[in-house]
């Protein structure tokens, strides 16, 4: 049994269908959702994480049916670590306090225990030295950890991340990336982002998410082979490709179409593979509901 | 650093550890050790790790963990727990701050009745309702708590932190409003007739913020209130907000949020809870 699954997911947000029929499993390991703006990425964690209800299909998480009783709902919440896309942060909180302020909703009432435990995933995402810095004064990178270190807290079974390394400098990104595959081992994880490297990277498996609907779910391997022999580099730019840009060494790197005279094929990446996957539509920007 | 000669053996650290040195022998061993990084070596291998732990962990408490406010300390002394002081410690209407501009409005609002005489109790009956009623709308919300949108998602869940809070409030501002109260001019069951209107309009607050949120909502319930104690100021006698007819009223309003917000938190009461 999948520790989340979803069944004919849909939810609509006035006239936009934000998920169209969307089914989903998911189990151990870190899982990638990509897709341009308005695909559905978000609304599709916030049911996961039980902060909004699907209008149709039926979800469960870790065997419980988040819409049956008040105690089955409590229970998956126990279990459940959730970074939100946007979060504001209390200005006149410590990094300390902020995450302390989380652990008190999610039940540690002990307060040494508490206290431990907000000392614990400090250090995991490496604010040990900043725990008593007003959120305020943190760099963003530093806060989008601080929310980071609150979805940590008792090492959930489900981990959901919109946007993690939103705000993040390559050096915290691998910093992320180190930790995340530590716990990956443990809980299932959830994360949705715009940088296909961090998928890549991180994830075992990538769903791809355009219009509401599910357009590649397999292994990052997969879709990256789906690009086989359409990527090229060239001295010209691709007259009908659907993307291409001169690289550093001043050879273009030319994503579909016919190859221009002259190109040589080249290795595709998980970005050239999602480009092509979704067309035109990859650079459709759709505003959110 | 490092000073020459002269080191602490291990039978002089082992007896410093055990705080069985004198006064004098005790403050000259911790001088030179904080000069000397041969000797703070040696005692680092003996002094036992668990011990050196619960002293940093202690000593990383009493720095990291955050100062609560005054009123939360009071709540804490009257047996308030410690994580539901934490919860409220993050509330924006029980900040030092808010609560001494409310009651020194509150103080002006008395002072013009006293100044004015028992026929112009409109400033305080103005006021003194509104208090709680905004301190509520101030106490969550997407506005007020920029963590509204991780709370729904916590065991703890949204409806109870609000109820903690509003009670919360409710506890902070009504025995100062009553003190005052008691000072205005007329019989008791008038200097005690505004706490009709401010119990029944923080239910009729969390029901109609329940459709429009909490800043809407308390701004309703601000003109509504407003226009009915100004309006006593011209066609009626002053006390008309607060005599019996109209006590009833509120408490027929207030038994309506009280159903309202009952069907609507039990109809959605899994996922995005009313409240």
């Amino acid at each position: 049994m999948n520790a989340v699954q979803l069944d004919a997911i849909s939810k609509t947000y006035g006239r936009t269908r934000a998920l169209d029929v969307v089914d989903l499993g998911f189990d151990r390991g870190v899982t990638g959702l990509l897709g341009p703006n308005g695909a559905g990425k978000t609304t599709l964690l916030r049911i996961v994480a039980t902060s909004i209800a699907a209008d149709g299909g039926r979800l469960s998480l870790l065997g419980r049916d988040p819409q049956g009783s008040h105690d089955e709902l409590t229970a998956i919440r126990r279990q459940l670590g959730y970074l939100p896309q946007e979060l504001g942060y209390p200005s006149d909180m410590t990094a300390f306090g902020f995450v302390e302020y989380v652990a008190v909703l999610k039940e540690w009432n002990d307060r040494d225990r508490r206290h431990r435990e907000v000392r614990r995933v400090l250090d995991l995402v490496g604010l040990a030295g900043s725990a008593t810095k007003k959120v305020r004064r943190l760099s963003g990178g530093q806060r989008r950890r601080v929310a980071l270190a609150q979805a940590l807290l008792g090492e959930p079974r489900i981990l959901v991340l919109d946007e993690p390394t939103t705000g993040l400098d390559p050096t915290q990104r691998a910093d992320l990336r180190r930790t995340l595959s530590v716990i990956a081992d443990r809980c299932t994880v959830l994360l949705s982002t715009h940088q296909t490297e961090d998928v890549a990277a991180l994830c075992e498996r990538v769903v791809v998410l355009a219009g509401g609907t599910v357009r590649f779910d397999g292994p990052v391997t997969e879709l990256v082979a789906t690009a086989a022999g359409r990527v090229w580099l060239s001295d010209e730019p691709g007259s009908d490709a659907l993307v291409s840009w001169r690289t550093g060494t001043g050879r273009h790197h030319v994503v579909g179409g016919t190859p221009p005279p002259g190109a040589v094929e080249t290795e595709p990446t998980l970005e050239d593979a999602y480009l092509l996957m979704l067309g035109a539509e990859a650079r459709t920007v759709r505003a959110p509901a | 650093m490092t000073t020459r000669g002269w080191h602490a053996d291990v039978p002089l650290l082992t007896a410093y550890l055990a705080g069985s040195l004198d006064a004098v022998g005790g403050a000259s061993v911790e001088q030179h050790l904080v000069r000397c990084a041969d000797c703070r070596a040696a005692i680092a291998d003996i002094v036992r790790a668990p011990v050196l732990k619960r002293a940093w962990a202690g000593v990383r408490d009493t720095v990291e963990s955050p100062a609560l406010p005054l009123a939360v300390r009071l709540a804490r002394r009257c047996g308030v727990s410690e994580p539901v002081a934490v919860l409220l410690a993050a509330t924006t209407s029980l900040r030092t701050a808010w609560l001494a501009s409310a009651f020194v409005a509150l103080g002006f609002a008395t002072a013009a009745v006293l100044l004015g005489g028992a026929d112009l109790l409109a400033p305080f009956l103005l006021v003194a309702p509104m208090v709680p009623v905004l301190g509520v709308a101030a106490a969550y919300g997407p506005h007020t708590d920029p963590l509204e949108s991780l709370v729904g998602t916590t065991p703890y869940g949204r409806s109870r932190l609000i109820l903690v809070r509003t009670l919360a409030v409710l506890v902070s501002v009504l025995p100062v409003t009553a003190l005052l109260g008691l000072l205005l001019p007329g019989p008791l069951w008038l200097t005690a007739g505004w706490l009709g209107p401010a119990l029944a309009l923080v239910p009729v607050l969390l029901a109609l913020s329940s459709f429009v949120g909490p800043r809407t909502g308390s701004a309703v319930v601000a003109i509504a209130w407003s226009g009915v104690v100004l309006l006593s100021l011209r066609v009626v006698p002053a006390t008309w907000p607060v005599e019996a007819t109209q006590q009833l009223v509120y408490l027929a309003l207030a038994l309506v949020s009280v159903v309202v917000l009952v069907v609507r938190t039990h109809r959605d009461r899994m996922i995005g809870a009313t409240l």
